[in-house]
């Protein structure tokens, strides 16, 4: 009985009829599925082990050899298989085809940062690493701060040329037409030496077009220390520039009138577009204007630092400038119509 | 202002100095030099040509036919209707292929069946002046007829280059409004002589001169002399060219004389016809009430701050401004009365702003002019006249009235200090040398004495400053060098503000997927309207760009909505943000300035969706989980936000908006009658969030929470309950059934249906459920399933298990 229990058990066709169901296994559900059928709890070889018992003692030790080894044979063969089909599986990735390069996925879908936002952080990263601190000022202004501290008095000619729009009838109010009353909040809250920039937004009463606004952006600087000079201010506009626009800049520093600084220069850059070959964009001179500026007036020192007893005006001296955002942004990237700027329109906005 | 190259070499020897050269300089030195071009350069495309004879035309009696030499083989043949054109003349003649101004190109052509191959030019048909009764029939040069065939320009000597000045750069500067001053400063730049002129008056007679009384501090100086025998004609051409070339307008030789000494010297000059001015002349204030008509025709209403000047009964000019046209100079008039004076700047721009009239001589007086210019430009008036018609005669003395004093000044300049604010090196001599030339004196050491010429002195240099920069600009910017600023700054203090509004852009741009927009600080009065504000207070602008862009607005959000709406034109969906400012009347401070609002404004908009996509597509849902991520991204506590009472903003929805503590803002739909004002059927969602609140937020605790080492089990619950139980109290059921085993849960549907019946609705959520120390089993599951069913019932609510 035992015997023919045992001889009815043929181990080696057992292994072969499992290697070949391994053999035709062509992925890891194929081989996991055999591992199933011969090793899990209640598969084949676990069944055969149940027999052991019933068997003769003689018989035992001989069946439980055959069928540990049958165990044993089939784990590395599953194994085995189961590298097989991960090497082939690498092969076939390698040998599958290439990827067609111009092939297009659904575009990512995104939000965008406004364009003079990414210009001004640029800006603004430039400058702090000068260290430049970063102001804020109102956008409804006084007429003192707009005007009068900034040795522009009530019938001075170049308030006509500003165009305010005023909020009220004595004209204390003004929706500020520069960015430059910062530098009085600064001289009144700072202690000198100190290097600040004051971007914002401004107003004049002009009518729109393509390259007239009358909401816009400017960026103000002034610096206040002992023994500023013009040099510093050339050094300082140029290596900005220098920043903002790569290469070493062509620049140059001629006379220009603004009631807040003596002397005062308009700072003119090398033309981008042209190398200064003179083109459209500069009008064919070469230069492009890219802000005003000079050494700061000393009425304006003297309005900005009054009944400061921590401060000896007559050692001071200081260089301020204010150039425009929106320009500096359309030459970026060459937006023909300033109006687009505050138009909400997405079609500009997701551009950028 | 224009400048004529021609005009300043009379003042200045330019020879070898090209225009182009001359614009460098001044831009570089004086001033800016916004153009340089050819003066009518159709001059140069006209040849001289010589009329050999007329014929009259066979079939039309005012028609001539011409032969005329131009200096080719064969006369040209051409019809010319000109009653003035003869043999003999030279003559200025397009030929064919020549553009003439107004773009008008000259072709061959048959005039009633005569051909006529050119054109027989008129002064207007140049755009050299108004006269069209004739040709132009050319003067000789040097005392010779002009050489045939040559181009009209080179053959008289006309080529000239105008130079446009930017005129906000000489606004400080009344010496500049004239060409002698811009001369002057050529002269320094070259190191050249400023060529002299001849400044004294021809004898006078011995009649009397003009009365003149001042009856004003407005005026501090009035020159009146009697010029007789004077006859109107056309002025010379050199003087005509020197107009139009400077952008005038050539009438007569009287007119345009006082134009030219005013463009020369930059000091205005009046002539009266005198017949109307023979009761003597006062200035006076304008006496209420009083009006007078001008030379341009225009009946004026004076006001009592203008300033007069009076003859007899009533004004006869306005000072300063503009000449009445009653005591114009007349075609007939052979005696005229000069004026020359000094009015007040500020009097002459207000009356100048009031009338609108802002004029060539107002623009000049209101830059403060030298009153020691009066007698020079009367001198030059009168010496130029002589020059064209020398049989004029003064027959009385000049009256020079009034109380002015020399505007001449000193200023201690310490060359110590030039060299410290310029950076350079420059000499205590280099100084005084730069300074000289410009008209400055310089005397002593150390400190220098620098005496202000007068015709600087006015307003323009005033401080040691001002001499700075006379030096700098003359030695040139360009020669300062540059230098590192050294001093030790104080590290910028971390801006608490400017980090959190680049947090909310670039969260908002990212994961928010929204565009950050922009807006006018105005928002126009027919969105207002749409969105119920126009009552609202809002800050006003006095002096619109129109009516109805007056308002400041309140808020972001007023702005922002409507460019949101403009979006939905060409898209179905738009996410817009704004992150600006906005201004609040009722919150003024000590100085009337309004309270500003700092605001993040967000706008959602999106196609409305079928009935049953309810949950998923919701704007204000959405926008809420935007905001609920940026709060927790900038590390903000959750904003506990709650219903409002009533609508945040006139534009919000009155049931369906929500509002946050300590002013933080609201976010909700918007009022579905502000959505139809604006023709709008899609679903919006808006939020005002205010920056200065969400930086005195409380912070967010620490966000970690260890990384479970057992893993957890996903099940889905849903809940059912009446209508108007909020889902926060569900959750909290869901929450206390895990007794600390919910580890996260999620609401993925809201749902209505008749199954659930009326005024029922069903919510579900994703729930997980994961334990610290060991990994759950079904059982687990089963209990929490159970404890979840048996509080919920007690609630009124109902598990609803699959």
């Amino acid at each position: 009985m035992t015997d023919s229990q045992s001889g009815q058990v043929d181990f080696d066709q057992l292994g072969a009829v499992a290697r070949q169901k391994l053999d035709s296994a062509t992925d890891d559900a194929g081989v996991r599925s055999v591992e199933r059928e011969y090793l899990d709890k209640g598969g084949v070889v676990a069944e055969l082990l149940t027999r052991i018992p019933g068997l003769e003692p003689s018989e035992r030790k001989a069946f439980g050899q055959a069928a540990n080894a049958l165990k044993v044979g089939l784990i590395e063969a599953i194994s085995g298989r189961r590298g097989e089909l991960a090497e082939q599986r690498v092969e076939e990735a390698l040998l599958a085809p290439g990827f067609d390069g111009t092939l297009r996925a659904k575009p990512l879908d995104t939000g965008s940062l406004h364009p003079l936002t990414q210009v001004l952080r640029e800006v603004e990263s430039v400058f702090s690493s000068m260290g430049y601190t970063i102001l804020d000022g109102p956008e409804v202004e006084l007429d003192y701060y707009n005007f009068q501290a900034l040795n522009i008095p009530p019938e001075h000619p170049s308030r006509e040329e500003q165009d305010t729009f005023y909020l009220d009838r004595d004209h204390k109010l003004v929706m500020r037409t520069q960015t430059s009353p910062v530098q009085i909040r600064a001289m009144e809250t700072l202690k000198p030496p100190f290097r600040v920039i004051a971007p914002g937004r401004v107003f004049r009463n002009e009518q729109q077009d393509a390259t007239h606004e009358h909401t816009f952006h400017q960026v103000e600087g002034l610096v206040v220390g002992e023994g500023v000079s013009v040099g510093h201010l050339t050094f300082t506009l140029k290596r900005f520039l220098a920043r903002m626009f790569g290469g070493e800049p062509k620049v140059r520093l001629r006379p220009g009138f603004f009631p807040f600084v003596e002397p005062g220069f308009e700072f003119d850059m090398g033309c981008t577009f042209c190398d200064g070959k003179g083109c459209r964009v500069c009008k064919q001179t070469g230069w492009i204007e890219f802000c005003g500026c000079g050494m700061v007036h000393p009425n304006v020192l003297q309005a900005g630092f009054r009944d400061r007893k921590d401060v000896d005006l007559s050692r001071l001296s200081g260089f301020a400038f204010g150039f425009g955002l929106d320009r500096l942004v359309m030459s970026r990237y060459q937006v023909d119509d300033i109006r687009q700027f505050l138009s909400g329109d997405v079609r500009f906005l997701a551009q950028f | 202002m224009k400048l004529s190259y021609r005009w300043l070499n009379r003042h200045v020897d330019l020879s070898g100095i090209p225009p182009e050269e001359v614009a460098r300089l001044l831009t570089l030195h004086v001033a800016e030099v916004e153009s340089t071009e050819p003066f009518a350069p159709h001059l140069s495309a006209v040849t001289v040509g010589h009329v050999l004879e007329r014929e009259p035309h066979p079939d039309a009696d005012k028609l001539g036919v011409c032969r005329v030499d131009v200096g080719s083989d064969q006369p040209l043949q051409i019809v010319c209707g000109a009653p003035n054109v003869g043999p003999g003349q030279r003559v200025a003649v397009a030929t064919v292929g020549t553009l003439l101004p107004g773009d008008f190109k000259i072709k061959k052509s048959k005039i009633r069946g005569v051909e006529s191959i050119g054109m027989i030019c008129s002064v207007r048909e140049l755009d050299l002046g108004d006269e069209h009764d004739g040709i132009w029939v050319l003067p000789e040069a040097k005392g010779e007829p002009v050489p045939i065939g040559q181009p009209v320009s080179e053959a008289l000597g006309l080529d000239d280059t105008v130079f446009e000045i930017d005129n906000k750069s000489i606004t400080h500067r009344p010496d500049l409004w004239g060409h002698r001053g811009f001369a002057r400063e050529l002269a320094a730049l070259l190191g050249r002589e400023l060529l002299p002129m001849d400044l004294t008056l021809p004898a006078t007679g011995d009649g009397p001169g003009p009365a003149v009384e001042i009856r004003t501090s407005l005026c501090s100086r009035y020159l009146g002399l009697f010029i007789d025998r004077v006859r109107v004609e056309p002025s010379p051409l050199w003087m005509r060219l020197a107009l139009l070339a400077t952008g005038g307008r050539p009438i007569d030789l009287l007119v345009d004389l006082s134009n030219y000494v005013q463009l020369d010297l930059g000091q205005p000059n009046h002539l009266f016809d005198r017949r109307r001015v023979s009761e003597g002349i006062v200035v006076r204030s304008a006496a209420a009430g009083e009006s007078m008509k001008t030379l341009d025709g225009e009946q004026r209403e004076l006001a009592e701050s203008d300033l007069v000047i009076a003859s007899g009964d009533g004004p006869v000019a306005l000072a300063g401004v503009m000449g009445g046209e009653d005591s114009a100079v007349q075609a007939e008039t052979t005696e005229l009365l000069l004026e020359v004076a000094n009015f007040d700047g500020l009097t002459v721009r207000r009356t100048a702003a009031r009338l609108g009239l802002r004029t060539d001589a107002s623009a000049r007086f209101e830059k403060h002019l030298d009153p020691l210019a009066v007698p020079v430009a009367a001198a030059r008036v009168v010496n130029l006249l002589r020059e064209i018609q020398p049989e004029v005669v003064l027959p009385g003395p000049a009256t020079d009235a009034g109380d002015w004093t020399d505007p001449s000044s000193e200023i201690q300049l310490d060359p110590g200090r030039l060299r410290g604010l310029l950076g350079s090196e420059i000499s205590d001599a280099d100084i005084a040398a730069n300074l000289r030339r410009l008209g400055f004196t310089v005397e002593g050491s150390g400190p220098l004495r620098v005496g202000v010429p007068s015709f600087r002195a006015t307003r323009d240099i005033t401080i040691e400053e001002d001499l700075i920069e006379e030096v700098g600009r003359s030695i040139g910017y360009g020669a300062l060098p540059e230098a590192r600023l050294l001093a030790e700054v104080a590290p910028a203090p971390r801006d608490a503000r400017r980090e959190l509004v680049r947090k909310v852009q670039d969260r908002l741009a990212g994961a928010a997927r929204f565009h950050e927009a922009l807006g006018y600080s105005f928002a126009r009065a027919s969105v207002l309207e749409q969105l119920g504000a126009l009552e609202t207070p809002h800050v006003t602008v006095i002096n619109p760009v129109t009516e109805a862009e007056s308002r400041v607005r309140r808020s972001v959000a007023e702005t922002l909505i409507a460019q949101a709406v403009q979006n939905v034109h060409h898209t179905d969906s738009v996410r817009l943000f704004e992150v600006g400012k906005g201004y609040l009347p009722e919150l003024a401070g000590e100085s009337g300035e309004p309270g500003e609002s700092h605001e993040l404004g967000l706008v959602l908009i999106r196609k409305r969706g079928t009935a049953d996509a309810g949950f998923a597509a919701d704007a204000l849902l959405e926008l809420r989980g935007v905001i609920d991520d940026l709060v927790r991204s900038l590390g903000i506590a959750p904003l506990a936000l709650d219903p409002a009472s009533a609508a945040p903003a006139p534009w919000m929805h009155p049931r369906a908006s929500l509002v946050g503590p300590d002013s933080v803002g609201y976010l909700g739909r918007l009022d579905p009658r502000v959505a139809a004002r604006f023709e709008l059927d899609h679903d919006v969602a808006v939020a005002a969030l205010s920056i200065d609140a969400l930086l005195g937020a409380p912070p967010l605790g620490s966000p970690y929470r260890p990384v479970p080492r057992f893993p957890g089990v996903k099940l889905d619950v849903a809940l059912s309950c009446e209508e108007d139980r909020p889902a926060a109290e569900l959750e909290q059921l869901i929450e206390r059934a895990g007794k600390g085993l919910v580890a996260s849960l999620e609401m993925f549907d809201l749902y209505r249906g008749e199954a659930l019946g009326e005024g029922h609705k069903s919510l579900a959520w994703h729930v997980v459920l994961q334990a610290d120390s060991r990994t759950l089993e079904e059982k687990d599951l089963t209990k929490y399933l159970d404890r979840l069913q048996r509080s919920a019932e007690r609630e009124g609510v109902k598990l609803r298990r699959e």
